[in-house]
């Protein structure tokens, strides 16, 4: 933390009239862009980013203003000088405090606004006259910024764009939607610079080049911020470890260590990995502490907004000593750092960890540390690995996604309305980004054809067009589309949500639709950290009361659990490579030298060149465990794709399950292992095809399709006050898909979403990783008589999947007929 | 284990007579050799495409290729649709009017009957080059009563459909599936949607309903009763 003597700024006279010291990466953010550089400052949160950001813009206008009058009239302010562009609406009130605060104190004369989806009409209809001199949005109120018809006239005075949490942002189509808007921006205002804040990855080059662009006249300036000096990464260690778990995902047996952490520490934040663990462990803390009701509280992003900016008020005055959180609180500008964080549950990653661990400790600079609560026994073994991941710095990528079409055209459509284009310009300020830098010439005129034409170079539609030619400009001249498109902005596609609300008034949050469509009236569930009594379902809502006691379902959401990252799965195996060889490193391991016991005398474990396989008998049939230690959703595939395989040397039907550590296929009778292994099991060939065929890929797309077809505008959303005619264009994306399929199987959607299948849902670059890795290990296969350490917790898993190549009506045949219970 | 063929059709008891389930989601009555339709809204997809949204083309050929089939298979004589026959006012642009009516040309041996169902008043009736007899519903033919929506009769049994019924099937595991279906209960029957383009809507069967879905092109019994 030296000070910076380079700057005579007034930043820096505010900084010392505060007694702070600017730290250097602070200055050398604050010089470059005084130079007119763009780039990308990576750190953990809450480290001073967002200054290193806003100084620079406020120093340039100090330095340009010659003259301090009082602060000038309302619609005085100057015009639109920095865009903040924000991933989530509920950051935008933080980021807003933050940035006020300097502007307050230099007494700059800048207005400084939000503008989300949250923001009232009353406040829209303002900035639609005059926007701020500085406005925070989020990606998709950035898009209709975009879409208005003076767009290319609101930009003139812009000098800055930033980008808070772009990591986040990177590797997903809001990403890709951020990346096309930043190119129409230096379209408009060629001389804006852009600054990217971010937390440290491992492809920080990729991460620069898909926020500035592949044309950039000088390479990106990527700064590092400050960093913890020490992280400290531990587990609370189950006394007794024969008799813990050797397979569940609450880890409530460690409820009783965990409070005693808690008991410590003058505040915290427990970590969970999905919204339901949230629920269930705030109950039990509170039963635990009964006392503690009040100084409790839980977060997470189905809740209701107000209930969220209570709780992370409270964490910021310090009325509440602990949070129970999913990733919602991963992101935040200044809160308060706790004394202590939790991870219940593995964090499936070295950079996710990494970044909790910083939401600890009081000082930027100062030790961070984590305590890892296990669910089941062998998630020791991650806390070690993630350890030596940290260690050694290797941090994971996230992978930028390449030309998504859906986006293209739901970006071309804005475009067209923000002032229309000429074909070919767009076409090179398209392929400015990193995301299309590839974009080839028959994509683009898919593009451009499904957006005038509806796609069929063949034929015209004379009644359709999103999009016309006038004077070798394309605009929309159609109002009613160009209505539906602003209102229908965005690419997140989630599943139903249906509100909850106290019958009394108040609402909760929301659940998925799916959840409540299987409740009935009197049915207990626990929400928002309440025992609640559902009561009923109207006008798009779950009505409910106060229950009296905490018993009752937790609502389960569907998004996916997260799986295993590759790299802490490599370092997993390290870990178990030392296990195998009888090394003990580390109080993990050494408390799981009794588990490692019963799995070595058992079975094997294997060394990071092997590949275990166990087969064992039960009354359930034959069981058959494989351990390729790569991920639930690679194992997902690999155990789709081996059953196939296997099924061709023999009639015979599997049922699946998989985790992050294996797979296992039960059958009625003996697979034919050991043929199938010299058949080329693992064989790296043929992957696509053979994946596709076991799994039902039609089906997978089907799902996917639902994404692209909200994305590029085939079907819209439920508006609330939708008139007449948008209800009667409402159509599932399913039929879309099946009718595409059948009368236009070229269109460029389709594919889009198989492959999408591919890489999104089964990782297929990793999967074809793995298998290359497993056709080069060796295979030791065991026979256990029981099932294993490491076998049981997919025994367990309830979640099974059947491969099956029957004709669909002989499935049929033995399905049931879901019937409505008989009323009364 | 390989499954026998798949039935394409299913032959049916009710209100009394003989029904013939057709896998081309329409029934067949054998008696007056009437074939049954119901809810082909010809002319949705031109409906959607004036509207902007990109809909390809072909559904309406589609549809009219599986009436043919249809046709074919029973040598019906009659046809009796049982309402939305069009889909919208846009939907009578010239170019379904005019595949439609080259259709109706060439079948013009049949007798045609539209029942009228919510969509055809606001469509309007088909047109004259449509040759198609429009009349209001309940349209009574002992021991049936033919109506576009669902209810009961005291005059006979109904036949209707603007549900567009889907099933849901539950397997082991997690497996489920959705499929078009045809949808028995007391005193009333619902039949599929026909046309290319329609969705379908998920039923609330109850114990004692028979329900038999169509599976690529097999006509199944699901109901177990």
């Amino acid at each position: 933390m030296q000070p910076c003597v380079r700057c005579s700024d007034p930043i820096d006279r505010w900084f010392a009239s505060r007694g702070w010291t600017p730290f250097a990466f602070q200055c050398e953010v604050w010089d470059a862009y005084r130079s007119g550089e763009s780039g990308l400052v990576h750190a953990a949160t809450g480290t001073g980013k967002t200054l290193a950001a806003w100084g620079g813009p406020l120093a340039e206008w100090m330095s340009s203003v010659t003259s301090h009058a009082q602060k000038p009239r309302r619609d005085r302010t100057p015009p639109l000088r920095v865009l903040w562009i924000t991933p989530l609406r509920a950051l935008a009130a933080d980021t807003e405090e933050a940035l006020r605060q300097p502007l307050d104190e230099l007494g700059i004369p800048w207005s400084l606004e939000s503008r989300t989806g949250d923001t009232s009409a009353a406040v829209r209809a303002r900035q639609r006259r005059r926007l701020p001199t500085a406005l925070i949005t989020t990606p998709e109120s950035l898009a209709l910024l975009l879409a208005r018809n003076d767009a290319p006239d609101i930009f003139t005075d812009l000098r800055l764009v930033v980008v808070d949490e772009w990591h986040e942002l990177m590797g997903t189509k809001r990403g890709v939607l951020v990346e096309l808007a930043l190119a129409r921006l230096r379209f408009h205002q060629p001389s804006v610079r852009t600054w990217g804040l971010s937390a440290t990855i491992g492809n920080l080059g990729d991460a620069a080049d898909a926020l500035l662009g592949v044309r950039q006249d000088r390479p990106p300036r990527i700064v590092r911020g400050v960093d913890p000096k020490d992280v400290v990464i531990d587990a609370l260690i189950p006394p007794v470890i024969e008799r813990f778990p050797w397979a569940g995902h609450l880890g409530t047996p460690m409820v009783p260590q965990v409070v005693a952490a808690l008991e410590e520490a003058a505040s915290a934040i427990v970590f969970t990995n999905t919204r339901s663990q949230t629920e269930t462990w705030y109950q039990a803390i509170l039963s635990a502490r009964p006392d503690w009701a009040g100084a409790i509280a839980l977060h997470h992003g189905s809740l209701d907004r107000k209930r969220r900016e209570w709780v992370e008020n409270g964490l910021r005055t310090g009325k509440l000593r602990c949070v129970v959180a999913t990733s919602s609180l991963d992101l935040g500008v200044d809160f308060s750092p706790v004394d202590r964080v939790l991870q219940v549950g593995s964090p499936k990653g070295v950079a996710r960890l990494l970044q909790r661990a910083g939401r600890s400790g009081h000082r930027p600079g100062a030790t961070s540390r984590v305590t890892c609560a296990p669910t089941n026994a062998l998630e020791l073994v991650e806390v070690a690995a993630a350890r030596d991941g940290v260690e050694q710095g290797l941090l994971e990528a996230r992978l930028p996604m390449e030309r998504p079409l859906d986006v293209l055209a739901q970006h071309v459509v804005t475009v067209a309305l923000g002032g229309g284009f000429v074909a070919e310009e767009l076409l090179g300020e398209v392929r400015s980004t990193r995301a299309y830098a590839s974009l080839t010439d028959a994509e683009w005129a898919w593009v451009l054809e499904f957006l005038t034409s509806g796609g069929d170079a063949l034929r015209a539609y004379p009644e359709y067009a999103r999009i016309t030619l006038v004077g070798g400009r394309y605009v929309v001249t159609n109002d009613e589309i160009a209505r539906r498109h602003r209102m229908s902005i965005g690419t997140i596609v989630g599943d139903a949500q249906i509100g909850v609300a106290y019958l009394r008034g108040g609402s909760l949050g929301s659940v998925e639709e799916s959840f409540v469509a299987r409740l009935k009236p009197g049915d207990r569930f626990v929400f928002a950290g309440t025992p609640l009594e559902f009561v009923r379902v109207r006008d798009m809502k779950a009505w409910v009361r106060r229950a009296p006691n905490g018993k009752g379902a937790v609502p389960r959401w569907a998004g996916s659990r997260l799986p295993m990252s590759g790299q802490l799965a490599e370092l997993l195996r390290a870990r178990f490579g030392e296990a195998g060889r009888g090394v003990v490193r580390g109080p993990e391991m050494a408390a799981l030298q009794p588990l490692f016991a019963v799995q070595r005398k058992w079975s094997h474990i294997p060394a990071p060149d092997e590949l275990l396989i166990e087969q064992v008998k039960s009354r359930e049939g034959w069981h058959l465990f494989v351990y390729p230690f790569e991920g639930r959703l690679v194992h997902e595939g690999l155990s789709a794709l081996c059953a196939y395989r296997l099924a061709r040397h023999a009639p015979i039907t599997f049922s699946m399950a998989s985790n992050d550590y294996g797979f296992e296929l039960v059958s009625p009778t003996e697979p034919p292992i050991a043929a199938a292994l010299e058949g080329q099991l693992f064989s790296p060939d043929n992957l696509v095809e053979d994946i596709q065929a076991a799994l039902n890929a039609t089906e997978m797309a089907r799902r996917q399709f639902r994404e692209l077809a909200r994305v590029a505008g085939l079907v819209f959303p439920g508006f609330p006050r939708a008139g007449k005619t948008a209800r009667q264009l409402q159509m599932s994306s399913s039929l879309f898909f099946d009718v595409l399929r059948q009368y236009d199987p070229g269109n460029l959607l389709l594919s889009q979403a198989a492959r999408e299948v591919l890489e999104r849902q089964l990782e297929s670059t990793r999967l074809g990783a793995t298998l290359r890795r497993l056709f080069q290990s060796r295979v030791i296969v065991r026979h256990p008589k029981r099932v294993t350490p490491f076998g049981f917790p997919l025994v367990v898993d309830r979640n099974r999947e059947k491969v099956s190549s029957e004709l669909l009506a002989d499935r049929i045949r033995r399905m049931q007929l879901a019937l409505e219970k008989a009323a009364g | 284990m390989i499954g026998q063929t798949p039935e394409r059709a299913a032959v049916v008891d009710v209100g009394g007579d003989r029904m013939t389930l057709l896998a081309e989601r329409a029934a067949y009555w054998e008696r007056t050799r009437t074939l049954l339709i119901a809810d082909p809204h010809f002319g949705k997809a031109a409906a959607f495409r004036a509207a902007g949204v990109p809909v390809p083309r072909g559904t309406t050929t589609g549809s009219l290729t599986r009436l043919d089939a249809a046709l074919s298979r029973t040598g019906a004589s009659r046809i009796v649709f049982l309402g939305d026959f069009l889909h919208a006012r846009e939907g009578r642009e010239a170019e379904t009017t005019r595949v439609v009516a080259e259709w109706r040309r060439r079948n013009a041996s049949i007798e045609m009957v539209l029942v009228r169902g919510n969509h055809d008043k606001h469509a309007g009736d088909p047109g004259p080059d449509i040759d198609i007899r429009s009349v209001d519903a309940p349209l009574a033919e002992p021991p049936f009563v033919f109506t576009h929506k669902p209810a009961v009769s005291d005059e006979g049994y109904v036949i209707c459909g603007h549900v567009h019924p889907a099933a849901r099937l539950t397997g082991p595991g997690r497996e489920t599936v959705r499929l078009p279906c045809f949808w028995a209960r007391p005193g009333t029957m619902v039949l599929p949607a026909f046309g290319e383009f329609t969705g379908v809507a998920e039923i609330d069967a109850e114990p004692g309903d028979r329900v038999w879905v169509i599976a690529e092109g097999a006509v199944v019994n699901v109901s177990g009763v």
